[in-house]
């Protein structure tokens, strides 16, 4: 018989002691611990000041700079919220908001929606599957630089090649980027085809780990497809989904390149999301103050976001 | 005991923690030490002059400037040692490195950074080398009016080595197929535009997508070309005089009856090179060296002659670029030493047809390199004289006008008008004046 019971081993084991082990006696338990807290600080110590010199130095820097007047020498007078009342007020701000919500949703849901598509394709057996695979992934692996200027040759002027098939076609010349909703629409289709890639990755790793029985139980049950993505696919890959959605919902936001190289913004601010404002502000007009304001409120909505999703994530980990 | 157990005993747990400390300090010392080490050390009591430079042409052109600035040896053995720094977020690198000392003692720039730095009190005035510069003959040598806009109150604040001119071109043979004279003032203007069309090309050639100021420069020309500009002659924002409005009214008729290409709003100066290169752009603002710029040397694209506004006004912009020195340098003597020196010898630069922009002085106009084109004796002849800055209808230039130049005010401005989106030019010079105010110091 063991002398140790199920509950005091687990306890045991807890306190990294095997089985028959004596540990320490209780009086040297405290002494222990204290030393054991020491070792901890020492050891966590590095970490904790560089990560506080990273992040923390940066962080309390924006904060001054969104508080003060000044610009990227100096630090100015100390005018408290007004930068951030003067961006909140500021109808330029409220677009650029717009913009980044449409943006942010067409370049989540758009990307989730091919990737999920394509990774659904590619886990059938279709010939050249893995050629195929490597193919689709080039979008994210190529430069946005070169990408970009690709698109930008492709639709940038009357004669450049989509607008051409479109005449050829009878459907008049569109003008993508000079036509301000045209501009919001190809910079959200450029985002997406940027980004599926990355989506249909997430989701074919999610999709490998999934067992083949479940579908097998599901089709003798008399499930149909479409019950079994919905009711067997979709919940298996929840957690995938979300953690996607987070990474993009963030790459969306903090989108600088897409939208800076194809359109730089315009035309007049049709496409300046907030990031770029936040550009802008700073680099452009000069105005230090407001444009970290500008950042420091991107920041808050995306950590509110992350947090929202992240909750998802428990929930559907739970379930 | 074995030779291990005993290197094991013998580093024990307050070695690893201080080997650990030691580890990660080294990047705060070095950080830390980084300050010290700038200006790159030794080099005798001349030191060793960092001077920062853009990529202002093509990539020969920097392995030229770096070859000359390498080849300064000054008094007390000074020399100089040359970085390149790209045009990307370029102020914020001038910015944090003069922040942190690490900054350059001379450089070249944005057009009006010097005036921003001065405003911090980072520039050191360039007076006594524009006095060397009296004492040696090169003053005499700059074009008329190139060094004015650089003198604030309290001395030079920078000197001009190239400038950077908008001149109209224009493209042969279209006027030819159109059959239509060459514009001299704004109604000729307008018929050629009507002309360009009917031969698929356009008269007001321009661009304002993403990077490109070509078009926020053909709006301020215009002004300027109408006798008025941004500001007023004492320097202040003075957007809604009459000339502005009329001149804008002249642009959006230009727009209105298509003279402007609808997509210009959208064009990179990529895709406005292919237009002109394609035969779509007519006449229109461009740079010096059009044909090399667009690859197309034929002959065909000429520079035009400069258009009359309806007040009898000539006028062109120009950006003067300019090398500025900085207060935190080895040695300002030295610093001057090599300005004067790099200055002497900016002709290789032009001799090697490097540049995309005018020399300020007379004498490398006149190198054969460079006075073999007829392009460039036109712009010097016709174009050079009637020049004024971002500052106009004021004279000086100053911090300001960086905001101005590439700022979202002016660029919203641009894009309203090419698109037609701004129906009422006095309404949408009312929104650029707020937006300007907006964002300029007081």
């Amino acid at each position: 018989m063991s002398s140790t019971t199920a509950p005091s081993g687990l306890s045991r084991a807890r306190r990294g002691l095997a089985p028959g082990g004596s540990g320490a006696s209780p009086g040297r338990k405290s002494k222990l611990s204290a030393q054991t807290t020491r070792t901890f600080f020492w050891l966590l110590l590095p970490s904790v000041v560089l990560l506080v010199l990273i992040h923390g130095y940066p962080l309390i820097h924006a904060a001054v700079q969104a508080t003060h007047d000044g610009d990227l020498l100096q630090t100015g007078n100390f005018v408290g919220g007004e930068n951030f009342a003067n961006v909140l007020s500021s109808p330029a701000f409220w677009k650029a908001a717009q913009f980044t919500l449409w943006f942010t949703i067409v370049g989540v849901f758009g990307s989730w929606l091919v990737g999920l598509g394509l990774a659904l394709l590619l886990r059938t057996k279709i010939p050249a599957g893995n050629t195929f695979k490597v193919l689709l992934l080039l979008p994210w692996v190529v430069p946005i630089v070169v990408s970009s200027t690709a698109w930008n040759w492709l639709v940038a002027t009357p004669d450049s090649l989509i607008p051409s098939i479109f005449r050829g076609l009878g459907l008049g010349t569109p003008l993508f980027l000079a036509d301000p909703t045209l501009a919001s629409i190809t910079v959200m289709v450029f985002k997406v085809w940027v980004s599926f890639p990355f989506m249909m990755m997430m989701i074919s790793a999610a999709l490998a780990s999934v067992d083949t029985t479940v579908y097998e139980a599901a089709s003798m049950d008399g499930a149909s497809k479409w019950q079994q993505f919905t009711q067997i696919t979709l919940p298996l890959i929840a957690r995938s989904t979300y953690i996607s959605w987070i990474l993009m919902t963030i790459f969306c936001v903090n989108d600088f390149p897409t939208i800076y190289l194809l359109t730089g913004g315009g035309p007049v601010s049709a496409t300046t999301s907030l990031v770029v404002l936040a550009y802008r502000t700073v680099f452009q007009d000069f105005a230090t103050g407001p444009g970290v304001a500008i950042a420091f409120l991107m920041t808050m909505t995306l950590v509110v976001i992350s947090v929202i999703l992240y909750r998802q994530i428990r929930k559907s980990s739970v379930e | 005991m074995n030779v291990q157990s005993a290197a094991t005993r013998s580093f024990s747990r307050r070695n690893f923690l201080g080997l650990t400390a030691a580890a990660a300090s080294v990047p705060l010392l070095a950080a830390c030490g980084g300050g010290s080490a700038s200006q790159g050390g030794g080099g005798g009591a001349g030191g060793t002059i960092k001077f920062w430079d853009m990529p202002w042409a093509t990539p020969a052109y920097n392995d030229s400037a770096k070859k000359i600035a390498e080849g300064f040896s000054g008094a007390n053995n000074a020399k100089a040692n040359y970085q390149i720094i790209q045009w990307n977020n370029f102020y914020q690198t001038f910015s944090s490195a003069i922040a942190s000392k690490t900054g350059p003692a001379v450089s070249t720039g944005g057009g009006f950074q010097a005036f921003q730095f001065e405003q911090q009190g980072q520039i050191a005035y360039a007076d006594k080398v524009i006095e060397k510069m009296k004492s040696n003959g090169q003053f005499d040598d700059f074009l008329p009016g190139v060094l004015d806009p650089f003198k604030s109150d309290k001395g030079y604040v920078a000197v001009p080595w190239q400038l950077d001119m908008r001149v109209f071109w224009y493209r042969k043979s279209l006027f030819e197929k159109a059959n239509v004279a060459l514009p001299t003032d704004w109604p000729s203007l307008l018929e050629a535009g009507k002309a360009l069309k009917k031969v698929g090309a356009f008269g007001f050639a321009t661009g304002a997508g993403s990077g490109n100021n070509y078009g926020n420069h053909s709006m301020i020309m215009m002004m300027v070309n109408n006798g008025g500009g941004v500001w007023s002659k004492d320097g202040e924002l003075d957007l809604l005089n009459d000339r502005n409005v009329e001149a804008m009214e002249f642009v959006l008729e230009l727009v209105s009856n298509g003279i402007v290409d609808p997509a210009a709003v959208s064009y990179t100066t990529d895709n406005m090179s292919a237009q002109w290169k394609d035969g779509k752009a007519g006449f229109g603002l461009f740079q010096v060296n059009v044909p090399q710029r667009v690859g197309d040397t034929s002959g065909d694209l000429l520079v035009a002659d400069p258009i009359t506004g309806p007040h009898g006004d000539k006028a062109t912009i120009v950006f003067p670029n300019n090398i500025m020195m900085y207060k935190n340098t080895p040695s300002q003597e030295a610093s001057e030493e090599f300005l004067v020196y790099y200055l002497g010898q900016l002709k290789e630069l032009w001799k090697q047809k490097l540049m995309s922009a005018l020399p300020v002085f007379k004498s490398i106009t006149e190198i054969p390199e460079f006075a073999d084109d007829p392009n460039n004796v036109k712009i010097v002849k016709d174009w050079q004289p009637i020049a004024k800055t971002f500052a106009s209808q004021g004279s000086t230039l100053n911090a300001n006008l960086a905001a101005l130049d590439g700022g979202q005010a002016l660029n919203q401005f641009s894009q309203s008008i090419l698109t037609g989106q701004a129906t009422d030019a006095k309404t949408a010079l009312q929104t650029f004046q707020s937006g300007l105010e907006s964002v300029l110091k007081k």
